[in-house]
């Protein structure tokens, strides 16, 4: 049981750090879910302009790395910093990676969860949409009785995915923000204690082990709700773990 | 670098902008251009490598021995379960270890060997200093390791895409099992990984912007440095913080060559589908 001794340390050591890292998950989680109903439905708008813009920003997001995002946002965020975050007197919340860390990942995730909701939403069966219209339905009583119900069966699965993601994602927020006093993620943690004794092999594998179990406890959770949500249909097929694709 | 222009074109140019084409040739704009070979090289080895470990993934799933299947499915989910940059850290730091470990066992004095808890190297000379190479060579090692993973399920499901008759065709003509797997299954494949092999290449070529974590001075890490406020005891401040605008342009370079990497595949696809009655080809 000797060898046990120095994980379990480890496992101490890094569980209030990978509490950063949910932070950072379920802090953008929400409001990255709503901003990105409005990009998918701004993208399917029959609005040229509103469309345009949408597409443009789901492709430029998902086109370029997360890590570069982070540095230019928290640059960006420095440069406004007297002209613009100290006259409004909120250079305090502006510049706290607690909230810009979040902010950023919303950016980021509403982009990549706009695209899978605006492909779950062409799949939305017309003749639906349709019954719905012949009844007389408003454009609002259309989206909640019809489309969203279907929209949001069909992208569950690839949401879940999306959600793994984003929480790998948190992983590089503190490569580039600033880490105030011991407001340490698990990458920090790990190269803290990496730079203590050099055990490469240990330290990496247990911050992997906490990536892994985090991950695979938002598949079991997620996968209850589809169950939930797929509650109409004698069998519900299993969510399959698969990368963050881009087409 | 302006300065050797004949007057004319000078004049015809303007001091304004000949101020800024010189700023943005200097030397250490200059520097920061020629960084991006370390971004390709990366892109292009790493991607030889994914694709390498996909193919050694996709035969260990596939294989009839049972603990083969556990090595390759067990490979893919622990190295999708955990961040990439985990992996690209954790990666170069082992194997210089060691590769250090080794050397120690070698060069060190038993002495030294025994007295060396906690400390490492165990003595100076087993230390292995990278070289930039070394490091770039480690990184696309790692990125391989991690994007072969995926590129090993699209490899292993377009291995199932492939009609069975074909296969049996193949085997009725008398081919070995080989020879069905390489002159048949493998080379039919392609056509059907390609969309999923394009989408493990963006995300590839985005996980390049991490290079600067090794130490590799890439184009994040010139960026920065170009862009920070600049400011010297004779001139005062140069320029005010412009980090943000050089992230800019690095955003906009990773868009321009995902969009090229889609038009290219799209054309591979189109190529590669020639004659072939899928999906994609129409």
């Amino acid at each position: 049981m000797e060898i046990f001794v120095p994980i379990v340390t480890d496992l101490e050591f890094l569980a209030k750090p990978s509490l950063f890292n949910l932070y950072f998950a379920f802090a953008s989680i929400p409001a990255g879910f709503v901003l990105a109903v409005f990009m998918a439905l701004g993208k399917a708008s029959s609005n040229k302009l509103i469309s345009t813009l949408s597409r443009g920003y789901i492709y430029a997001f998902r086109g370029s790395p997360f890590f570069i995002q982070l540095f230019m946002f928290y640059s960006m965020a420095l440069a406004f910093n007297m002209s613009l975050w100290k006259p409004l007197g909120i250079d305090w919340l502006m510049l706290h990676p607690l909230f810009l860390g979040p902010a950023i990942l919303v950016l980021n995730t509403t982009a990549y969860t706009a695209e899978i909701f605006y492909g779950a939403l062409m799949t939305v069966p017309k003749g639906e949409v349709e019954a719905a219209r012949a009844f007389g339905m408003s454009r609002v009583q259309q989206f909640r009785s019809v489309v969203w119900p279907h929209l949001i069966r069909i992208a569950w699965p690839a949401y879940t995915n999306e959600v793994v993601f984003l929480f790998h994602a948190t992983a590089l927020v503190y490569f580039t923000l600033p880490v105030i006093d011991d407001q340490k993620d698990l990458m920090n943690k790990a190269g803290e204690l990496f730079e203590r004794d050099y055990n490469a092999f240990l330290h990496f594998s247990v911050a992997a082990l906490y990536f892994l179990v985090i991950s695979f406890a938002i598949f079991f959770v997620f996968g209850l709700v589809y169950r939930r949500l797929m509650r109409h249909l004698p069998q519900v097929q299993k969510i399959r773990f698969l990368p963050r694709w881009l087409g | 670098m302006f300065d050797l222009l004949p007057e004319w074109m000078k004049n015809g140019i303007g001091d304004d902008l000949l101020f800024w084409l010189g700023y943005f040739t200097n030397g250490k704009h200059l520097a920061w251009y020629a960084s991006v070979q370390f971004t390709l090289t990366a892109a292009i080895v790493g991607a030889a490598f994914a694709l390498l470990f996909g193919l050694i993934g996709a035969t260990l799933k596939n294989s009839a021995f049972a603990p083969a299947r556990l090595i390759g499915s067990g490979y893919t989910n622990i190295v999708r379960g955990v961040p990439d940059v985990l992996f690209f850290l954790f990666f170069p730091l082992a194997f210089e270890q060691l590769a250090e470990l080794v050397l120690a066992q070698a060069v060190c004095t038993p002495l030294e060997l025994a007295s060396a808890s906690g400390r490492w190297p165990p003595c100076a000379d087993a230390n292995w200093y990278l070289d930039t190479f070394q490091y770039l060579m480690l990184a696309c090692v790692s990125l391989g390791i991690v994007y072969g993973a995926f590129t090993a399920n699209v490899i292993h499901g377009a291995m199932r895409s492939v009609p069975h008759g074909q296969l049996e065709a193949a085997r009725a003509f008398g081919m070995s099992p080989a020879q069905v797997a390489w002159r048949i299954h493998i080379r039919q494949m392609w056509v059907y990984a390609l969309p999923g092999l394009s989408n493990c290449w963006l995300l590839l070529i985005k996980s390049t912007s991490l290079l600067s974590l090794l130490q590799i001075a890439d184009i994040v890490l010139w960026a920065e440095r170009l862009g920070a406020p600049n400011f010297t005891r004779s001139a005062g401040l140069v320029h005010p913080d412009w980090r943000w605008y050089y992230y800019l342009v690095l955003l906009i370079f990773y868009i321009l060559l995902t969009f090229a990497s889609e038009k290219v595949f799209a054309a591979l696809t189109r190529r590669a589908s020639r004659g072939m009655a899928v999906a994609s080809a129409d």
